[in-house]
């Protein structure tokens, strides 16, 4: 990837040119969705390999053809992740994923593990280096600059660290295998994880499920209570005492940005399509006006707003402004200002007419409400239902078991799902 | 007799029943995934019987497989 200025470049175009967003997609709607956001990148997973083994709907070997299609139909890079630890007998499939990535033109993988990077540098494919790398100095981005010119650093670092960092980069000249300087990316929106670079062991030891085979049963974002071997309750503050908020910079992308990062990873393969937009879209326009100068505190806080209707376990900033403790998440799940609710499927979408015909499945959706639409090819379109009709005749409301028909601003397709989207009880 | 019920393709390589019951369950280098030996494939799902000598192992494969493919019936 090479989309940002290098040393070569003068600095006024450096400045004028946004940071890369990179988007996840732990779905086909997810990766729709991002392109709908507008990510530069989209990030993605498939087979076993990846650190949603579990938690996402991974892609398969043979979808890489169509995955590639759609993103250089939209100009956007793609990240294949395949940053687990590796075993002897995953070697042959690494090697296969990698060999796929090659021949089907995905921009570049996100390895952590030697094995992988070995054999991609081998191959001529492209390496980002994973968090799971753990990279927090500039000895290691030097190490991995024989491999990858492109590196995450660990989401421990302050802004002060990572500015340091990228410093380093340029006064030794630490350049990659492209010859250019090595880019640096940080997360900058979504879960964080109670152990450093997600190094955690606490899944495998309870349930013989390994974090990092990418099969976290997530133990950190449960309720716990604290006793000693008396039996003598300790009292803390919050039970959920290993679960952190999730990251938000949108309200620093500014400080952020200056460090001299140049791409903005959003976390979350395995959380929902409407997520993917919404912190795609939001960290694309904060990243273009922090570019071009229009960039406003009140601005920022429109984003978070928008930001906390989407899934999310309270905001916090991380590491990055160098707090002495964490911020726990006083809740189990999402702390969303809004939520989905599954009411019915569309059975057909007339893209002349521009309305869809709804089965009603569940529940019930008035005039007025908001309904999201959600499917593989149309990721998510959110539409208020200004006009309904049940029968072919005008209705205030449709309810479960019949069809109902509304008119659309965008296509939908066949078979999508249809939620109503509404602020939570 | 009792009954291996293998939901190999959500299996994520991790070894674990291989670790426990070798005879039963080996690991392909095709595409590192288990392979349930004498497993008879129907869909997506492998089957295979087995005698009362094996039923330990394989419940403790069951018991240790981290993504609950494997289930044991009988």
């Amino acid at each position: 990837m090479r989309s940002f200025a290098s040393n070569n470049q003068p600095e006024q175009e450096f400045k004028t040119r946004h940071a890369e967003i990179m988007a996840p997609a732990g779905s086909r709607a997810s990766f729709h969705a991002a392109l709908q956001g507008g990510a530069d990148s989209i990030y993605f997973g498939i087979e076993q390999l990846n650190m949603r083994a579990r938690a996402s709907n991974n892609f398969a070997m043979e979808d890489l053809p169509e995955i590639s299609a759609l993103a250089q139909d939209h100009g956007v890079k793609t990240y294949l992740t395949l940053n687990t630890v590796l075993y002897d007998h995953d070697l042959p499939l690494m090697r296969k994923i990698i060999d796929a990535v090659k021949e089907h033109g995905i921009t570049a993988i996100i390895a952590s593990d030697q094995a992988a990077i070995s054999y991609a540098f081998k191959q001529g494919v492209d390496v980002h280096i994973s968090t799971q790398a753990n990279i927090s100095n500039i000895e290691m981005v030097e190490f991995y600059s024989h491999f990858a010119d492109v590196m995450v650093l660990a989401r421990e670092l302050s802004l002060g660290q990572v500015k340091k960092i990228v410093e380093g980069i340029k006064e030794r000249n630490i350049t990659g295998p492209s010859g250019e300087l090595v880019q640096i990316e940080v997360f900058a929106h979504g879960a964080l994880c109670m152990a450093v670079s997600g190094k955690c062991y606490l899944s495998l030891h309870t349930y013989n499920s390994s974090a990092n085979r990418g099969a976290c049963k997530q133990n950190c974002r449960h309720a716990y209570k604290v006793d000693n071997d008396e039996g003598i309750e300790l009292e803390i503050d919050n039970e959920y005492i290993m679960s952190p908020k999730d990251l938000c910079t949108i309200d620093f992308l500014d400080q952020v940005l200056d460090s001299g990062a140049t791409v903005l990873k959003i976390e979350g393969r395995g959380r929902s399509p409407e997520y993917v937009q919404t912190a795609t879209r939001c960290y694309k326009e904060a990243a273009l006006s922090v570019a071009n100068g229009t960039y406003t505190p009140e601005k920022a806080l429109q984003w978070k707003n928008e930001l906390e209707q989407v899934y999310n376990r309270g905001f916090w900033d991380g590491y990055y402004l160098g707090r002495k403790v964490g911020e726990w998440s006083p809740v189990y799940g999402s702390a969303a200002k809004k939520e989905k609710t599954f009411v019915g499927k569309v059975i057909h979408y007339y893209p002349k007419a521009k309305v869809s015909h709804i089965q009603m499945k569940a529940r019930e959706i008035s005039k007025g409400d908001t309904l999201l639409v959600i499917g593989d090819r149309t990721g998510v379109v959110e539409q208020v239902i200004q006009s309904l009709w049940v029968d072919d005749k005008p209705a205030q409301k449709a309810v479960k078991g019949e069809e109902c028909t509304i008119k659309m601003d965008e296509p939908v397709r066949d078979g999508d799902n249809v939620y109503l989207w509404k602020d939570r009880a | 007799m009792m009954r291996i019920i293998f939901y190999r393709n959500k299996c994520i390589g991790c070894n674990y029943c291989v670790e426990v019951w070798p005879e039963r369950w080996q690991m392909s280098k095709r595409d590192g995934k288990c392979v349930l030996v004498g497993g008879k494939k129907k869909g997506q799902v492998y089957r295979a019987d087995f005698g009362e000598h094996e039923r330990d192992q394989n419940e403790k494969a069951a018991d240790v497989c981290p993504v609950d493919v494997i289930r044991v019936e009988g």
